[in-house]
C-alpha cells in the first residue's frame, strides 16, 4: 500500500457537527505533510494577548514570511475568546477557508483558557461582528467556544514535533501564560529544550524602564519563563517599539489588496484615538525571521529579571542566555519598509488548492 | 452467623489438561458481602481501521445521547451506556517529520502514545510498552491471562505495509517492549486453546488420548464440573450450566467454521478455522471473549476489527472493493457511500455483542456495568488522513466510575493519551502520565 495524495474531499465539519462553526482553522499551521516547498527558515510560534494593533501587525507579518520562515502555531495568552477568533478569521484571509487536506492538518488557535482576563476590546469585536451585504460574516470564523481552540501548551508541543531540533523559535508578545506553561510537564519541556533555538520576548523594557502591563498579568509566568526557558532569549523592549512606530495612515493603502481585512478594520476600530502602532511586537517577527539582516543592534549577555513591581532589569553576565534589541536609528526607515512590506504582502495561493485570497 | 465457605473467585474445572475458568457465582461471595466484593473492571480496546466517515458518526449536539447518526444507529439501543468523546487527537499519528504512512503511525502509536520509527525492518516505539501492557504488567497476577490480543486478519509481522512502515505496526495494536509487538491470535481454535488451556500442559499420553476423543472440552472437565455442582444453589447452578452451554456452542461454531473453506481475500490467507462471513467471524471471536471476561480470565483486551490500512472487501454487504482504497474515495460520493456502509456494518457486529455483553448478569447488575469498552479508530476521515478527533465511543460503566449516556466534546487536539489516564486510574493502575498526555479527561464521571 503506498498512499499517494488525492483530490480533497468536500469540506467536513471536523467532527463537530451542529455547532454552527467552521472547521478548526489556524490554517498556516500545517502539520503532517512536513514543510512547505521553498521554506528555508524556521517555524515560529506566536504567543500574544492580541489585545493591541501591533500584535494584530505583527500576525499579519508572520502570514507573509514565505521563505523566510513558517508559521506553526498560534496563541493568545489571557482568556479573552474574541482574541482567539481574531486570529482564527485572519488565518483564513491568507490560507482560506477549508485548509488541510491529505497528510496535512491544521491546527486551530490556542486559547489560554485560565489565563489573565481582559475585557472588551474594540480593535477585535469591530470586525468579528461585521456582515456582508448577504447577511454572512464578513470574516469567517471557527471560534465560537472555547471548545474550537486548543490547550496552548499542547497545541505547541505537537506544533514543535514538526520542527528539526533548535529550529523552533517563539515569539512572546502578551503574558508570558502559555510558555512559562510549557515549562510545567516533563514531556513538553524536553520539547522545547529540544527544539526551540530561540525565544524572542517583546516584554519589558532595556536595560531597565517601565512597568508592562504584559509581565504584570501573570508575574509569575515571567519570572519563571526568564529564569527556566531552556533557549537563548532575545528581548525586545517598549522602547524598540516605541522607536519603530507603524503609522496609521498608510494602512488602507498598504492593504489595498484586499477589499477588507481584519487587521484593517481592526485599526479602524481604535482610530482616531491611536494613530500609530508601536512596533514592540512587530519588531520582534521582524528580528525573529531576519535575524542576520542588521535591522537591530544586540546587547551583550547578561540575564534578565522580572521584579516584584513587573519591570524588568537587565545584568549583564558573560555566560547569561538573554540579551535585548537596541534600536539603531539609522535605520528607522528600512525597519518601517520591511514592517510594511512583511505585514501589507498580498498572500500567494498554495498550489493545487484552487484557494484564491479574499 | 455465616459459617459457608466461599467458593474462590479464581475457580476452575479442571481435567486432562483442560481447565475452564468459571462465570462469578454467588458462591464465590460469601452472605453479606456482595457490595465490598465488586465485581472487577474489564478494558477492551475494540479497533476499526481507516478512519470513519464522520459526517455519519458525530452527531449535531452535545449533552445527553438521542437520536445517533446512521453509522452508530444500531447502537441506539444501548445509548445509556455510551459516552461519545469528541476531540481527542493523536499527533503522533501524524507525519511530523517523517511523512506518509499515516496507517502504520497511527496504528502503532494508538496505545503506546508514542512516535513509531519509520522502518520496514526494524519496529520500534518510543515507549516502554503500550498502556494494555502496563495494566497487564499491574494485574495481570489477579487472572490466568494478563492481557488477550485478538484480531480477524492478516498474521504478517514483516515487510512494507504502509510507505516503509512494517507490517509489524499496522496488524498490532499491543506492545510488551519498545520493540516487542504483541500479534493478535488470528485463528479461532487457538483463540479458545489459549482461554481453555487445552494442550498447554497435556503429558504426552494426555495428548494423545485427547486427539483420539476430538469431543467436546467439557467431556475432560466432567468429573470436576459434577462434584462443584453438587457444592452449588439452584441459581448458580443454572449460571453454570447456561455457561457450559455458551462454551458447547462455540465448539461446534469452531467446528463448523474449520470445514469452511470459502477464502475471505484471494491475496491473503485466511486464519485457520475462521469463517468467511465477518459477521459469524466476529461473532465467534467476541462470543469467546465474552466467556474470557464473565470468567475472569484476563481484564483487558485489545481487538483488531481486521488491521490497519486493511484492503479487506465485503460481499457479505455486496461490497467488492477494499476498504482501503475506498476510503481514499476524493470526494467520489458512491465511493463514499461504501465507506459508510463498511463502518456501519461494523457498528452492527459490535451492537450485536454489546447486545449479548448487556444481558449477561454480574454481580447485583450486569458484566456490561463493569466493562469499558473503547470503540473507535486511529483515524478520523481516512480520506485525509485526519489524526485529531478520533471516533472514540466508550461504552460500559466502568464499575461505577462512568456516567454514560451523553456525548462530550473537548477542546481540539486534546491528547488521546489522556484518554488512557483516565482509563488506567479506573483499572487502579495509577500513573502520573502517559505518551503525550496533559492530564486526565474531565467530565466522564460527571452527567
Amino acid at each position: 500500500m503506498q498512499d499517494q495524495p488525492k483530490p480533497q474531499a468536500p469540506p467536513q465539519d471536523g467532527g463537530r457537527g451542529g455547532r454552527g462553526t467552521l472547521p478548526p482553522a489556524n490554517p498556516a499551521q500545517i502539520l503532517g505533510g512536513g514543510r512547505r516547498g521553498g521554506v528555508q527558515g524556521p517555524g515560529i510560534l506566536f504567543d500574544s494577548d492580541m489585545g493591541h494593533i501591533d500584535a494584530a501587525l505583527a500576525l499579519a507579518m508572520l502570514h507573509s514570511l514565505g521563505p523566510k520562515g513558517q508559521l506553526i502555531a498560534v496563541s493568545v495568552s489571557n482568556s479573552n475568546l474574541e482574541a482567539a477568533a481574531f486570529c482564527d478569521a485572519v488565518a483564513r484571509v491568507y490560507q482560506g477557508p477549508s485548509p488541510g487536506g491529505f497528510g496535512r492538518t491544521a491546527l486551530p488557535v490556542g486559547l489560554a483558557a485560565n489565563g489573565p482576563k481582559s475585557g472588551a476590546v474594540p480593535m477585535l469585536s469591530a470586525p468579528l461582528a461585521m456582515k456582508k451585504p448577504d447577511g454572512s460574516m464578513m470574516f469567517p470564523q471557527g471560534v465560537k467556544d472555547v471548545r474550537d481552540t486548543a490547550d496552548p501548551r499542547v497545541l505547541y508541543h505537537n506544533a514543535l514535533l514538526t520542527q528539526k531540533d533548535g529550529a523552533g523559535i517563539a515569539i512572546l508578545a502578551g503574558p508570558a501564560t502559555d510558555l512559562a506553561g510549557m515549562l510545567t510537564l516533563k514531556s513538553h519541556r524536553e520539547v522545547v529544550a529540544a527544539k526551540v533555538g530561540l525565544l524572542v520576548a517583546a516584554v519589558g523594557a532595556y536595560p531597565s524602564g517601565a512597568s508592562d502591563p504584559r509581565v504584570t498579568a501573570d508575574i509569575q509566568a515571567a519570572r519563571r519563563l526568564f529564569a527556566e526557558w531552556p533557549s537563548p532569549i532575545v528581548a525586545v523592549g517598549a522602547e524598540i517599539g516605541a522607536a519603530f512606530p507603524y503609522a496609521g495612515s498608510r494602512i488602507e493603502a498598504d492593504f489595498s489588496w484586499a477589499a477588507t481585512h481584519p487587521v484593517v478594520e481592526a485599526f479602524r476600530a481604535l482610530q482616531p484615538q491611536i494613530l500609530e502602532a508601536k512596533g514592540q511586537a512587530m519588531a520582534a517577527v521582524l528580528y525573529a525571521a531576519n535575524q542576520k539582516e542588521g535591522y537591530f543592534k544586540l546587547s551583550e549577555r547578561g540575564t534578565i529579571e522580572v521584579l516584584n513591581d513587573g519591570r524588568t532589569r537587565f545584568t549583564p553576565s558573560a555566560t547569561g542566555k538573554h540579551r535585548y534589541l537596541i534600536a539603531d536609528a539609522g535605520e528607522k526607515d528600512r525597519v518601517i519598509q520591511a514592517y510594511t512590506e512583511m505585514a501589507s504582502t498580498k498572500p500567494t495561493p498554495p498550489a493545487g488548492r484552487g484557494f484564491r485570497p479574499q | 452467623m455465616i459459617t459457608r465457605k466461599a467458593l474462590p473467585r479464581r475457580s476452575f474445572l479442571r481435567g486432562m489438561g483442560v481447565s475452564i475458568g468459571l462465570p462469578f457465582l454467588d458462591a464465590m461471595v460469601p452472605a453479606l458481602s456482595w457490595a465490598a466484593k465488586k465485581p472487577p473492571v474489564r478494558l477492551v480496546f475494540m479497533y476499526l481501521p481507516n478512519g470513519i466517515d464522520m459526517p455519519n458518526w458525530t452527531p449535531d449536539y452535545e449533552g445527553p445521547l438521542t437520536t445517533l447518526p446512521r453509522i452508530l444507529k444500531p447502537l441506539e439501543p444501548f445509548r445509556d451506556d455510551i459516552l461519545m468523546l469528541g476531540n481527542l487527537t493523536h499527533n503522533y499519528g501524524r507525519g511530523l517529520l517523517d511523512g506518509a504512512g499515516d496507517h502504520g503511525r497511527c496504528c502503532a502509536s494508538y496505545l503506546t502514545g508514542a512516535h513509531v520509527k519509520k522502518s520496514a525492518t526494524e519496529l520500534h516505539v518510543d515507549a516502554p510498552m503500550s498502556m494494555d501492557q502496563l495494566i497487564a504488567g499491574k494485574l495481570g497476577n489477579q487472572t490466568p491471562l494478563p492481557s488477550l490480543e485478538i484480531g480477524m486478519e492478516d498474521p504478517r509481522q514483516t515487510g512494507s505495509c504502509d510507505s516503509g512502515y512494517s507490517c509489524g505496526y499496522t496488524n498490532n495494536l499491543s506492545w510488551k517492549s519498545e520493540t516487542q509487538p504483541m500479534p493478535p491470535i488470528l485463528n479461532p481454535r487457538m483463540l479458545f486453546e489459549r482461554l481453555f488451556g487445552a494442550n498447554a500442559d497435556l503429558t504426552p499420553a494426555e495428548r494423545q488420548r485427547q486427539t483420539r476423543i476430538r469431543g467436546s472440552i467439557l467431556d475432560f472437565v466432567r468429573e470436576s464440573t459434577r462434584q462443584l455442582e453438587g457444592d452449588l444453589g439452584p441459581t448458580d447452578r443454572r449460571k453454570l450450566d447456561e455457561y457450559l452451554t455458551d462454551i458447547r456452542s462455540i465448539e461446534q461454531h469452531l467446528e463448523r467454521a474449520s470445514k469452511d473453506e470459502t477464502p475471505i481475500r484471494p491475496d491473503v490467507p485466511k486464519p485457520a478455522g475462521a469463517p468467511a462471513d465477518f459477521a459469524e467471524h466476529y461473532k465467534l471471536l467476541t462470543d469467546m471473549l465474552t466467556i474470557a471476561l464473565k470468567a475472569d480470565l484476563t481484564r483487558v483486551c485489545t481487538f483488531m476489527v481486521t488491521r490497519e490500512g486493511t484492503s479487506r472487501s465485503y460481499r457479505e454487504i455486496g461490497i467488492s472493493d477494499g476498504h482501503h482504497p475506498l476510503t481514499h474515495h476524493g470526494g467520489k460520493l458512491d465511493q463514499l457511500a461504501k465507506v459508510t456502509q463498511i463502518n456501519e456494518y461494523h457498528a452492527k457486529s459490535f451492537a450485536g455483542w454489546v447486545s449479548r455483553i448487556a444481558k449477561v448478569p454480574e454481580g447485583d447488575g450486569r458484566l456490561l456495568d463493569n466493562m469499558m469498552i473503547v470503540y473507535g479508530a486511529s483515524l478520523n476521515d481516512g480520506n485525509r488522513h485526519v489524526h485529531s478527533d478520533l471516533p472514540t465511543l466508550l461504552v460500559g460503566r466502568g464499575g461505577g466510575t462512568l456516567k454514560p449516556g451523553r456525548r462530550i466534546v473537548y477542546r481540539q487536539e486534546t491528547p488521546f493519551c489522556n484518554l488512557h489516564l483516565s482509563l488506567m486510574d479506573r483499572m487502579g493502575v495509577d500513573v502520573e502520565s502517559f505518551g503525550d498526555s496533559s492530564d486526565r479527561l474531565t467530565g466522564l464521571e460527571n452527567a
